[in-house]
């Protein structure tokens, strides 16, 4: 369970560009459940997703997952909790190293990392059933560099990473949002059928109007950082991407081109 | 002929005296490559920790500690040098090498003071290189079974370190800061622990330096860095960094190839004060290599450092 109180964050207090990214925004997100932020540039979703994260310290505000008060916890601690997909493939895997090592890093990430060999058959024999999954062929290559990798595969490998472990909430950021439509839509796949099978509390941000409308079982649009729409229940079932649009202050081509 | 036969003659005469004194310095390169290529981090701290250790461990002897006692307390030294350089960039968001500047240029001030004077003879004093049975003490045998039986070690106890649970972090921290943090990586703790192991292994060099050959001074440390970039590029030129066994490697092989081909230099005549300028032009040419290979087109991309 997700439970956003109050959140305020102000950039550039007292000065001339002063910009409130969140103005007391208060979400809850009930466990099992898969909210979908939607919103237009600068509406303070990426704001958002970092508070939740820790990478962004709120100035006032709380935030709990499942209960536990995590305001004041570093990005690393609050990692035993949430696991994060980012927009940039590049960002959520560490290029230099394999396959492998990737999984190894994302398998430990709410444990405590021991003097045992990190790498051993049993570990490596999980992961390629795990990455098999995807059927991208991940599963022979584990011992390739992940800079070696295309996008996709490496934003896939981030995904089968972030939802190993069953982490309390799963956080996407606008996930296949830098993909050819083909990989996007494999990716969008394989996260719902994990998401799906692992009944994960998730908030995936995006800015493709069908995913909002196809999946999910909340919407949440936020507008000058605070909730401006939430959809939710019958009502979210029977929601098309023409609703959606209407409630935009600002309508840009792209997303009437997705209606 | 005899140009060439007398250059050979007493090259060769040296490589036992040579490869004592590269293995030693090996320690100073494995402290330069653990930061820059494990953590991202070029960091300059060696250029101090290595008198620093040298300072420590000949106070430590003429008062008639241990060598080991003396070997052991610059670790300790070296050690706190490096969590500082990595504390001041961590905690002031100071480029890493500006932190590495600052940190060398004060320890020198440190080690005058834990010295009291610039230069100390500890000449005599008991050394590790004493308990070498059957080689004579002094001579470059004793020196070379002691310092490569430790280069054994430590590559052994590194190699073991960077395979296991903690060691694959460590090295998350220097392939992406911001996915080892994502994955609950203490970033700080590991890059302070990191940096401060690397400058360990530089202090203990200049420990073993100086009861190798008899003396402490303050200005042991002087052009140790461009050195061991020199045999750290040499090594990974040899062996190669693809895989953490070859990378570890390198400064190894490196520090043994590069004092070697210093000594032919020298051998075959090269006046002693251009060997920094010979040093520089081959670290430039070997940082160069890379983007000369590309016949046509821009420079690539610089090296994404730590800012």
């Amino acid at each position: 369970m997700l439970e956003i109180r109050s959140a305020r964050k102000v950039f550039y207090r007292g000065q001339a560009d002063e910009k409130v990214a969140l103005d007391d925004l208060s979400l809850s997100l009930a466990t099992g459940e898969f909210g979908i932020v939607i919103g237009s540039n600068g509406a303070g979703k990426s704001s958002m997703l970092n508070a939740v994260s820790g990478a962004l310290i709120l100035d006032s505000g709380q935030i709990l997952i499942n209960g536990a008060d995590v305001t004041g916890m570093p990005v690393h601690k609050r990692a035993a909790k949430l696991a994060r997909v980012f927009q940039d493939p590049m960002r959520g895997t560490a290029a230099s190293m394999t396959v492998a090592e990737n999984m190894l890093l994302a398998d430990l990430r709410s444990t405590k990392r021991t003097l045992r060999q990190g790498l051993n058959a049993a570990r490596l024999a999980s992961y390629k059933e795990r990455l098999s999954i995807l059927g991208l062929g991940l599963e022979n290559r584990l011992d390739t560099r992940v800079d070696l990798l295309s996008g996709g595969q490496r934003q896939s490998l981030s995904l089968i990473m972030a939802v190993g472990g069953s982490p309390d909430l799963l956080l996407l950021d606008e996930h296949t949002a830098a993909l050819d439509p083909r990989t996007a839509e494999i990716v969008m796949q394989a996260t719902v059928r994990a998401v799906d099978a692992l009944k994960l509390t998730t908030l995936m941000v995006t800015h493709n109007m069908q995913h909002a409308v196809d999946y999910g079982s909340r919407v949440i649009m936020l507008d000058a950082g605070r909730v401006l729409l939430e959809v939710a229940g019958e009502e979210k079932a029977r929601v098309t991407v023409i609703d959606l649009i209407g409630h935009f202050s600002v309508k840009t081509d792209r997303m009437l081109l997705a209606g | 002929m005899g140009f060439i036969a007398d250059v050979l003659t007493s090259f060769v005469a040296i490589i036992p005296v040579t490869l004592a004194q590269s293995l030693i310095l090996a320690f100073v390169v494995l402290g330069i490559m653990i930061p820059f290529r494990m953590l991202n981090f070029p960091d300059l701290t060696s250029e101090g920790a290595f008198p620093l250790g040298g300072c420590v461990c000949g106070v430590l002897l003429a008062a008639g500690a241990s060598p080991l006692m003396g070997i052991a307390a610059a670790l300790v030294a070296g050690f706190a040098a490096g969590c500082c350089t990595a504390f001041i960039h961590l905690r002031f968001r100071i480029h890493t090498l500006l932190a590495g500047i600052l940190m060398m240029t004060m320890l020198y001030s440190i080690n005058l003071r834990i010295m009291g004077k610039s230069n100390l003879s500890v000449f005599g004093s008991p050394t590790v290189f004493d308990w070498v049975p059957f080689a004579r003490p002094g001579f470059p045998a004793s020196k070379i079974v002691v310092a490569g039986l430790l280069a054994l070690l430590v590559f052994a106890a590194l190699y073991m370190f960077f395979r296991t649970e903690k060691g694959t972090a460590v090295r998350a921290v220097g392939a992406n800061p911001d996915m080892a943090e994502a994955q609950g990586i203490n970033v700080w703790a590991a890059t302070i622990g990191d940096v401060g192991l690397a400058s360990a292994f530089s202090a203990s060099s200049g420990a073993l330096m100086v009861q190798s050959q008899g003396f402490a001074d303050v200005n042991m440390g002087l052009g140790i860095l461009i050195n061991g970039l020199a045999a750290l590029m040499i090594g990974e030129a040899v062996v190669g960094k693809q895989t953490v066994w070859r990378q570890l490697l390198a400064p190894f092989a490196g520090a043994i190839i590069y004092y070697q081909l210093v000594s032919f230099c020298l051998a075959a005549g090269m006046p002693p004060p251009d060997l920094k300028l010979a040093t520089g032009l081959f670290v430039l040419a070997m940082l160069a290599l890379p983007s000369l290979k590309r016949s046509r087109g821009p420079a690539p991309a610089r090296e994404a450092i730590r800012e």
